[in-house]
């Protein structure tokens, strides 16, 4: 119980950080951000910010703030994942704040990914049970306190709803080794593993 | 350098295949567009050179992704006049390697080391606003000089759309065919990526198959929409290395320009990635050797289909590429009523296709077949100095296995063997001069280890 108190403590302070983002950028700040979003971000996360490929995360319909937040923490490499070095240290280190902060309000107002079909239906409902619910003996608060019943997101923790399952599950593992270092992640994901990992990213893949 | 498949005469059985080699092309990715980018090899490499989705959109964009501290330059209308990395983005590539014949060429040794097979510094990245330059400066042990190889400069521009469309447009200054290209499964940058200077290579090949590589100009102009269809044309011009202006004694050199195409369709879903395409060339090209360069031409018009496939996830990448290509050969300079070829026109086909598998990017291989056939022509595909023998013929068959291995993504160690099951139109006697030297004997096993930083 303490656990999951410790956890909820710390999305409320992060959501505070966050929340210090998020004023309207400027139109020409905006106008490069729709061309870089296009010509560049759009060829791993599609050009609509919704990817093709799974490896790549969906943008499109994603917390604004969430979105500026990751962007400076790949820029400033306190984002250690292993797709982050590979791929976002590189493409973020040129961005400013003002194009940062344009690219995540684009994206943030797109409409999100549409949910994959399911093809595995208990694994969903399971997935679902979890993700609601949680699995209070194993530590595992329930997910949708933070990223909301729908999986929209709440505030500035981020949309899971139609993400890439391939995506999510690589996360969850980020998080448990700790390569990307979010100490509220980590508790989590540290509880949640194999089966039941695989169930949540299912039933959040095919959530619109 | 990798298995070459030029066009030429017999000059003796070994100096031949030798030859051959030398005058091949090579494939190579750059840690210079890492440095640049700041991106690993993975984000535009499978496993290099083979080219993701994300590295045939840097390679069409101009190589102009940048990530290092730039010098710049505008003009009073805020136009970019400059825009140059501050420290240039370079890279050295080494390959070492030993050759072991299945039976030594007549009056050599085997087991060939070559320390280095190949040194080469590459400059490679953004030269300019919209401008980016591939150019690679080889020393090869078998040729014992440094000399141009690969070279691909270009400028390009996008044109997007507020619902997503985009249209990318540029034109590549180029000298070799196909070098430009997007996809794996076109000649310059197509498997074998690494092949042995020591073991004969395929005797007889298509013009646009490599044969021209670094001894022509191109200069083609392209359009990638929606990154998904490419299409590209062009012409090229011979600019033969070692001689300007060019005369009777050059061998091989166009006359006028050689018109380019290129048309291909690339789709991404989920984990893949499938392109078809069609490219071909047409070379008018005056024999020289001794022969002025005016008068009647040897044409050669070259049409080809290709295609690849590419799945790719952290552990399990796979990827398949083919070609065919096939030429009509029109040799009205050469044939002299019989002289200079036995036929006036020739057909030749080659096909080649390969499968490779990676688990982690550390751990892979590829499998493959090729297989030339063609027309037989007694004078040109018999070896020279030997009596023209009717039942020449540019037949050559075989696979390709390797085994590679990369302990860091800069470095990969590949264990090639290259079986031959026809060589020069026959199974036995390969050499026509009643030797017994057989297709088999042709075979090899190449070790390489190959260096980029």
């Amino acid at each position: 119980m303490k656990t999951i108190i410790r956890s909820l403590l710390a999305c409320a302070c992060l959501s505070t950080a966050l929340a210090a983002y998020g004023e309207d950028p400027a139109p020409e700040a905006l106008a490069l951000a729709k061309r870089v979003a296009i010509t560049t971000c759009g060829t791993c996360h599609g050009v609509q910010g919704v990817s093709a490929q799974p490896k790549f995360p969906n943008l499109a319909g994603q917390s604004e703030n969430y979105l500026a937040a990751q962007l400076k923490a790949f820029r400033s490499q306190t984002r250690g994942d292993a797709d982050a070095l590979a791929y976002m240290w590189g493409m973020a280190a040129p961005l400013d704040d003002d194009t940062i902060q344009a690219l995540s309000a684009l994206y943030a107002s797109k409409p999100g990914a549409a949910g994959s079909r399911v093809t595995d239906p208990a694994l969903v409902a399971r997935g679902q049970s979890l993700y609601l619910e949680g699995k209070l003996d194993q530590g595992v608060p329930a997910c949708a306190a933070c990223h909301g019943p729908d999986g929209h997101g709440i505030a500035d923790f981020p949309r899971l709803a139609g993400q890439h399952a391939q995506y999510l599950l690589k996360q969850l593992d980020s998080f448990q080794t700790n390569m990307r270092n979010v100490a509220v992640m980590h508790g989590v994901a540290s509880g949640l593993k194999g089966s039941d990992a695989e169930a949540v990213a299912a039933y959040l893949e095919s959530l619109p | 350098m990798k298995i070459t498949l030029m066009r030429t005469k017999w000059l003796t059985g070994a100096l031949a295949t030798l030859a051959l080699a030398l005058l091949s092309t090579s494939a190579q990715a750059v840690p210079s567009f890492a440095r640049q980018t700041g991106m690993a090899c993975e984000a535009c490499h499978t496993v290099w050179p083979e080219l993701t989705h994300f590295g045939r959109v840097f390679k069409a964009n101009g190589y102009i992704l940048d990530n290092l501290k730039q010098v710049r330059g505008v003009s009073q209308r805020k136009d970019e006049l400059l825009s140059l990395a501050t420290l240039p983005p370079l890279s050295m590539m080494v390959q070492i390697s030993d050759t072991q014949l299945a039976k030594p060429l007549p009056d050599t040794q085997n087991g060939s080391v070559a320390f280095p097979q190949q040194i080469s510094l590459f400059y490679a990245g953004k030269i300019a606003p919209h401008g980016g330059a591939f150019i690679q400066l080889t020393y090869a042990h078998d040729s014992g000089g440094i000399q141009i190889d690969n070279a691909d400069i270009r400028f390009a521009d996008i044109l997007t759309t507020e619902t997503g469309h985009s249209l990318v447009y540029g034109v590549s200054l180029n000298n070799n065919p196909t070098v430009q290209d997007l996809f794996n499964s076109t000649p310059a940058f197509g498997f074998p990526y690494a092949g042995s200077s020591a073991a004969p290579g395929i005797p007889f090949g298509a013009q646009i198959d490599g044969a021209l590589g670094q001894n022509v100009a191109g200069l083609t102009g392209y359009v990638y929409l929606n990154e998904s269809l490419y299409a590209e044309a062009g012409f090229y011009r011979s600019a033969q290395q070692r001689s300007l202006p060019l005369d009777s004694s050059a061998a091989g050199v166009l006359s006028g320009l050689a018109p380019y195409w290129r048309l291909a369709y690339e789709h991404s879903w989920d984990r893949h990635n499938l392109s078809a395409g069609v490219y071909g060339a047409t070379f008018k090209l005056f024999p020289g050797n001794g022969s002025a360069l005016t008068g009647p031409t040897d044409t050669y018009k070259d049409v080809a289909e290709d295609l690849q496939y590419q799945f790719t996830a952290d552990n399990h990448l796979f990827s398949l590429q083919a070609t065919r290509i096939s030429e009509n050969a029109s040799l009205d300079a050469t044939y002299q009523d019989g002289v200079g070829s036995s036929n006036l026109k020739n057909k030749l086909t080659t096909t080649r296709a390969f499968a490779t598998y990676y688990y982690k990017r550390r751990f892979g291989g590829t499998a493959g077949v090729f297989q030339t056939t063609g027309t037989g022509d007694a004078i040109l595909h018999t070896p020279a100095g030997l009596e023209p023998d009717p039942t020449a013929s540019p037949d050559t068959t075989g696979w390709i296995a390797e085994l590679n291995y990369l302990p860091w993504m800069n470095t990969k160690f590949s264990l090639q063997y290259t079986a031959f099951s026809k060589y020069n139109g026959r199974t036995n006697d390969i050499q026509y001069d009643g030797t017994g030297r057989s297709a088999s004997d042709n075979n090899s096993l190449y070790l390489v280890a190959w260096f980029a930083f």
